[in-house]
């Protein structure tokens, strides 16, 4: 279990992580959901103790990381895969790991069989691409058997076989009681892979709720009208309470109503449609709407588009 | 992805990770071990390892002719006069002779130890297992101490073994029943010591290999020679003298058989304390930094 209580991050007048509180449940997949720069990164590396908070308490498993004897059998952390010296093989980085906690050496073929490592474990991890950086530091995060692991972005990188690695793999950590805490800037992802939701944006929790009511609260229905008395039918729907956006002239974006009631008012009004189209949100776009105030970086036209996006995530892998 | 990396795609083999794994306290000891291991896992290190025996080996070697030439050269000199000229170049002096150069190649070692770990990131690895973070830092010193030791005593020991037949028949080895000589050899081991643990203290606080490596060789070799000019130019000028006794180099030098010939020096015992109060120094606001400073 991880528990924040008001943590804060500031770098000089710039505050990554304003003052959050969470707790992440074991025996359940956690999704840390927000756009790049939110706070996420910031937010892990202050749970184990990298970064100090400016401010507030986190706790795992009822102390504070470095207050634990053995800290790698309590949290298992990624937190980026290049947290490993190129110069040395990926079973020699292991072995250094495994040696402060009294790990044996049957442990660390063990990690390195079941991420998949074994072809490479006796390679130099500079040489290594970013797939395998990150099976690296997966490897590590499961060295010490721990309660609770924290995978920041742990798909990154990965091919598809590797993501859906990664997401059996944490669901079946999570199937044996341990807490998954897991961030990603992908809501498909995230949907796919989590029980439970915390979205983060400009270093506030926007939301902390099961996967399923996210998903459910934020997809909103929407049918789209073309009508040449465009006008004349948003005073309609508007008088029955549906909001109405005008898209261009003679298109109505219409939600709190249904395609139905909007086929059947104009009918009665005599009004002529040239389309009516009931249009389901996507999930990446009930994310985009959520966090659509804290993105740190926007970006005009195109890459804010969601598809863009995992396709731009998918070519890196 | 290479294709080569297969992944059993229906998730972990049940009961691989079910609790069975045998883990301990952190313990210094075991961070000892790590650091061994750490240690020994990377190139850098025997080439440095390799570069120190090399240097101080090959020093010796070339003293060692020197000694030959200016042998065969007071061939039938005054006996009085073969005597001082055995007293100035020394067996020891002759077999330790390469040790500042040395002292530079195992600086780069200890810095190395540590900012390499920034500069890959491992840093962070390293503290999430030890999140204590001094224990991890010591040990790196404790390992890099004593592997600079024995790497030290062992070049010294080479040096002698090659050197004496040269030194032998010029009268000139090392005479191991004489308390001063011994302790000048030993006072070299710990001079070297010393100033690879200051390269590992700059080291953390820099942060930089390049920057740790630039100011430790600028405080041991640029610095010391810009005074020595000054102490020759303006000899007058008394704290130009006492700066130059004070410099790390110059103060540790002299429990070391190459102490150079300065008007004004501190005692052997006290020089090397002096060395080693820097080195403390540097060490304790590396430590503060590595407590109080995000990793």
């Amino acid at each position: 279990m991880i528990e924040a209580r008001g943590l804060t991050k500031r770098y000089g007048s710039k505050t990554a992580v304003d003052g959050v509180t969470f707790t992440v449940q074991p025996g359940q997949v956690t999704g840390f959901l927000g756009p790049n720069g939110a706070g996420k990164s910031t937010t892990m590396r202050m749970i184990v103790g990298l970064d100090r908070p400016t401010a507030g308490t986190v706790t795992v498993n009822g102390k504070p990381y470095a207050a634990h004897r053995r800290p790698l059998a309590e949290v298992g952390a990624l937190l980026d895969a290049k947290a490993v010296h190129t110069g040395r093989t990926a079973r020699n980085h292991l072995l250094a790991m495994a040696a402060t906690h009294g790990i044996p050496t049957k442990r660390v073929d063990e990690v390195i069989e079941l991420t998949g490592l074994r072809p490479v474990a006796t390679k130099r991890v500079g040489g290594f691409s970013l797939g395998m950086g990150q099976r690296l530091g997966i490897a590590a995060a499961l060295l010490g058997d721990p309660r609770t692991l924290i995978l920041d972005e742990p798909v990154n990188g990965l091919d598809p076989e590797g993501v859906l690695w990664v997401r059996n793999i944490a669901k079946y950590l999570a199937s044996e009681g341990r807490t998954v805490f897991l961030s990603s800037h992908l809501m498909s992802e995230v949907a796919l892979t989590a029980d439970h939701v915390l979205v983060i944006g400009k270093g506030r929790i926007l939301a902390d709720a099961p996967v399923s009511e996210i998903v459910d609260g934020a997809e909103r229905k929407l049918v789209r009208v073309r009508s040449p008395q465009a006008t004349e039918l948003a005073e309609l729907l508007k008088a029955q309470d549906a909001q109405v956006d005008g898209v261009e002239p003679g298109l109505l974006e219409v939600r709190g109503s249904t395609a139905a009631a909007v086929g059947e008012l104009a009918a009665l009004s005599r009004i002529v449609l040239h389309e009516l189209t009931p249009v389901a949100s996507t999930l990446e776009e009930a994310y985009m709407s959520l966090t659509a105030d804290s993105v740190e970086y926007q970006s005009e036209g195109i890459a804010g588009h969601a598809g863009t996006q995992s396709d731009l995530e998918g070519s890196k892998a | 992805m290479s294709a080569t990396v297969t992944a059993p795609a229906g998730g972990p083999a049940p009961g691989t990770t079910a609790g069975s794994t045998p883990v301990q306290n952190v313990t210094f000891w075991r961070v000892l071990r790590s650091e061994w291991i750490k240690l020994w896992t990377l190139r850098s290190t025997w080439w440095t390892l390799a570069s120190t025996v090399v240097v101080i080996v090959g020093f010796a070697l070339m003293m060692a002719l020197i000694v030959q030439l200016v042998g065969n050269e007071m061939e039938g000199a005054a006996p009085e006069d073969q005597a001082a000229m055995g007293g100035m170049l020394g067996g020891t002096m002759v077999v330790s002779a390469g040790f500042e150069m040395a002292a530079l190649v195992v600086a780069v070692l200890g810095a190395l130890m540590i900012t390499g770990e920034y500069s890959t990131g491992m840093i962070r690895s390293t503290f999430a297992a030890v999140p204590g973070r001094l224990s991890a830092f010591f040990g790196k010193a404790v390992v890099l101490a004593l592997v600079t030791a024995v790497l030290i005593t062992v070049s010294l020991a080479l040096s002698w073994l090659v050197t004496y037949p040269l030194l032998n028949s010029n009268d000139a080895t090392v005479d191991f029943g004489d308390s001063a000589q011994v302790r000048s050899l030993f006072g070299t081991v710990l001079y070297v010591v010393l100033v690879a643990l200051f390269a590992l203290g700059l080291g953390a606080l820099l942060r930089h290999t390049a920057g740790a490596i630039f100011t430790v060789v600028a405080i041991f070799l640029v610095i010391p020679t810009i005074v020595q000019i000054a102490t020759f130019a303006a000899s007058q000028l008394e704290w130009v003298g006492t700066v130059n006794k004070l410099l790390p180099s110059v103060a540790g030098a002299q429990i070391t058989p190459n102490a150079g010939a300065f008007p004004d020096v501190l005692d052997p015992w006290v020089g090397i304390s002096v060395l080693a109060g820097y080195t403390v120094l540097v060490l304790a606001g590396a430590a503060a930094r590595l407590k109080l400073q995000d990793a």
